[in-house]
């Protein structure tokens, strides 16, 4: 992370998000939301009094999924990149109430800025990467067997992840959230709206099975006298070194329980995960402290709207649509527009790196080039014949019809008049606009209705 | 435009000769106006298939060539380039498809030839009707922007700047990072992940 | 003419079909890299897209003598 913020080469905007995308491969003209932070980074130093002092402490924190508090002027967590403190402008009191204001006193540059506004960037490029990433699947809402998130020990595989994480809210300790205790008996259930048509997604997520390899074995490793039970379906571990480590968690004791667990209840103080062995044939009742839920990756939030923006495709579960999944697994439909990691589908991050590679030499490929060459057969107005109508301008599924003035000598001095001007870069080819002009000014390259009339005469014949 | 067409007949091995008369289409060919040269070959896309193209269009200084093979979804590229190194402009060429939408879905020789014959003629006419056409170029914007600063972003980032290229790495968070920023240590080896 | 009489004169239609280079002209050729046989009386003109037919060609498909205009794209 710290490489990409020293690279000279690379510019970082965050809290911010692509709104337009106009142009065309090897010059796209992209505009840029950024949030108001409320901080001014050029003058912030990253110095961390405001985040000490702010009196709002009692935050869910989002970076920990609600397991930790957090303050309303915040780095997203303490090694973020850029180390600058935003604020949250959903809880700062005085953003909400116009009270408060401590941190605009003490800040020793005077970075905060409580009047900042949305700011809108135009930049030009040649070429776009996706990298838009996943979510998780919101099993709150359709897994009522597992308590639609009633109990909070039932958490998922990311929670996990911050209480395993010595940055965590628990500082590495894993303890469950209700009571803080530690747990000693925890089960994990894959495949959480994973392959499962009825309630989910029908793909395989593709990093739960090593994930949950991993946790087990660090429950096993963390916890002394601990007990890890794995329901699942499959182990996939079609991976290099993969299948050892999944061997190691079974080593180290953690249980693998083929069957899929059909209910989940409270009893006292614990959890009871009713699940059937199918591998024994035999129904099962496991009485544990935590359940972990390793759930489905899907498309980040907005990605669709994106691909809309852009112009290219997205596949049945929303996923980024590569151009052919063997033989252009980084390419899209949009010419100049290239894909890397979760967001063409569920990867982990070895795949997710090997991809990330990959699209940029495909980029570096096409920036090597001085110039590039267009299919020139394109459409063409002939500005004799055309009236200016425009008819053809909203027919054009490209935006590559514009109607433009032109100046011609006429009897009485100058005459100015509008015709239509085809952008041969963005013109495709496909002819759309040729019979809807009623002058039949405009004319397809390669296939002019001269051409074609000649086609259907030689035919019929 | 002079009319000087030339057209080239392949047999694609057997996969076009089996079913359709490829002498017979040439011969007719010869016949039709603006035609001043027509001859059948074994594979037309080979390389001495594509020499063939070459002398003839010097030899007999054609202006315009029409070859009756594969699809031009297969060899259209192939051929205009062919087409162009014979010294004509490589948009004076069309392509007649008398395999996937002949050869191969018809059985009856008389009528696969007659078809194929009606295809040239139809390209021929065409042909003499087409203009050259030039390839243009443009500029491209030396730079990439990146979206998203995941694992992915920030890899394709670092990539794409180490070949020495500006990148513009757009990020929703307040951070880089993703997903990866959460995780404690990650399979398969165990390293930390920030 | 009824079709049972030109049958027995043997008349054969000709059908003229604009395909879209994209998708009917690509599927026309799946059907021939399947050797999926069909009537020779069939006779195909590429286009670049369904988009550019222009109603004109029809008619001047029809009025040239085709039996029939398939447009498919
Ligand atoms: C619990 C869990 C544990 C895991 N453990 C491992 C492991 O141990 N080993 C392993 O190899 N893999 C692991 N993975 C998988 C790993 O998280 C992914 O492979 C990896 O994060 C994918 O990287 P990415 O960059 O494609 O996506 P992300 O990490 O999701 O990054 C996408 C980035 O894009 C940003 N973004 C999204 N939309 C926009 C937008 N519209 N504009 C601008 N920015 C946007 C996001 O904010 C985010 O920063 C685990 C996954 C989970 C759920
Ligand atoms: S041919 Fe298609 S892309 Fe080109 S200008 Fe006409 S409608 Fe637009």
């Amino acid at each position: 992370m710290v490489a990409v913020a020293q690279h000279p080469n690379i510019q970082i905007i965050t809290y911010a998000e692509v709104t337009n995308v106009a142009g065309y491969i090897g010059n796209f003209k992209v505009t840029i939301k950024k949030k108001p932070k409320y901080v001014d980074w050029d003058l912030c130093t990253g110095c961390g009094t405001c985040i000490e002092k702010c009196p709002t402490k009692k935050i869910p924190d989002p970076f920990d999924l609600g397991l930790g508090m957090t303050t309303a002027i915040r780095k997203v967590y303490p090694q973020a990149v850029p180390g600058k403190p935003f604020i949250d402008d959903k809880h700062c009191r005085k953003l909400t109430e116009g009270k408060c204001g401590v941190c605009e006193k003490i800040c020793p540059t005077k970075a905060i800025k409580f009047d900042d506004k949305e700011e809108y960037m135009t930049v030009e490029v040649g070429a776009i990467v996706m990298a838009t990433g996943y979510d998780l699947f919101k099993w709150e809402e359709v897994y009522g067997e597992y308590g639609y998130g009633k109990y909070p020990d039932v958490i998922t595989s990311l929670h996990f992840e911050r209480l395993a994480s010595a940055g965590g809210p628990t500082g590495g300790k894993i303890k469950r959230p209700s009571d803080g205790k530690e747990p000693k008996r925890v089960a994990f259930i894959k495949c959480v709206g994973s392959r499962d048509d009825t309630k989910g997604k029908s793909y395989c997520s593709r990093a739960c099975c090593m994930y949950t390899a991993k946790h087990a074995y660090q429950v096993k490793d963390k916890i002394p006298d601990s007990e890890a039970y794995v329901f699942y379906m499959d182990v996939r571990t079609a991976g290099k070194n993969y299948e050892e480590f999944y061997q190691r968690s079974l080593n180290a004791g953690a249980k693998y329980i083929r069957g899929r667990v059909s209910k989940i209840y409270q009893r006292g103080d614990s959890l009871v995960l009713k699940a059937e062995d199918s591998l024994l044939g035999r129904p099962l009742e496991v009485e544990v402290d935590m359940v972990v839920l390793a759930t489905a990756m899907v498309p980040s939030e907005g990605a669709q709207e994106l691909a809309k923006i852009i112009g290219f495709s997205v596949d049945k579960d929303g996923f980024y649509q590569e151009a052919h999944p063997k033989l252009q697994p980084v390419e899209t439909f949009a010419a100049g527009v290239y894909l890397a990691g979760a967001c063409q589908g569920p990867k982990d991050i070895p795949d997710t790196v090997a991809q990330a590679s990959g699209a940029a030499v495909k980029v570096c490929g096409l920036l090597a080039k001085d110039m590039l060459a267009t299919e020139p057969m394109v459409s063409e107005v002939d500005i004799y014949k055309c009236s200016g109508c425009g008819f053809c301008v909203p027919i054009c599924p490209y935006k590559a019809i514009s109607l433009v003035e032109i100046t011609e000598k006429g009897h009485h001095g100058p005459i100015v008049r509008q015709v239509a001007e085809v952008n041969g870069s963005l013109c495709q080819g496909c002819g759309a606009c040729v019979p809807a002009c009623r002058t039949a000014a405009l004319n397809l390259k390669g296939f002019t209705d001269e051409q074609l009339v000649a086609e259907v005469d030689a035919l019929c014949l | 435009m002079r009319k000087r067409v030339g057209v080239f007949v392949c047999d694609c091995g057997t996969n076009i000769a089996s079913v359709v008369d490829t002498e017979e289409v040439a011969r007719y060919a010869a016949n039709l106006p603006g035609v001043v040269f027509s001859t059948t070959y074994k594979y037309m896309c080979s390389d001495p298939g594509q020499e063939m193209i070459r002398k003839a269009i010097k030899e007999h200084d054609l202006e315009q060539v029409v070859v009756a093979s594969c699809s031009p979804r297969m060899h259209e590229k192939t051929f205009r380039k062919a087409v162009e190194q014979g010294g004509i402009n490589g948009y004076l060429f069309e392509m007649v498809n008398i395999r996937e939408q002949d050869s191969w879905v018809h059985h009856d020789r008389g009528e696969a030839t007659k078809k194929a014959k009606d295809l040239v003629r139809m390209a021929v006419a065409k042909v003499l009707r087409n203009k050259p056409l030039y390839i243009s170029h443009i500029p491209i914007t030396k730079k990439a922007l990146v979206i998203g600063g995941g694992i992915a972003g920030m890899q394709a980032a670092l990539d794409i700047a180490d070949a020495g290229y500006p990148v513009i790495l757009v990020e929703k968070q307040a951070t880089i990072g993703g997903k990866m920023a959460q995780l404690d240590k990650t399979f398969p080896t165990m390293d930390c992940a920030a | 003419m009824s079709i049972a009489i030109a049958e027995e004169k043997g008349w054969e239609p000709k059908i003229i079909v604009f395909a879209c280079n994209w998708c009917t002209y690509a599927a026309a050729d799946l059907a021939g890299l399947n050797h999926l046989e069909y009537p020779a009386q069939v006779r195909i003109i590429r286009t670049p897209c369904s988009g550019r037919m222009d109603p004109m060609l029809v008619l001047r498909a029809f009025n040239r003598g085709a039996d029939g205009v398939l447009l498919s794209g």
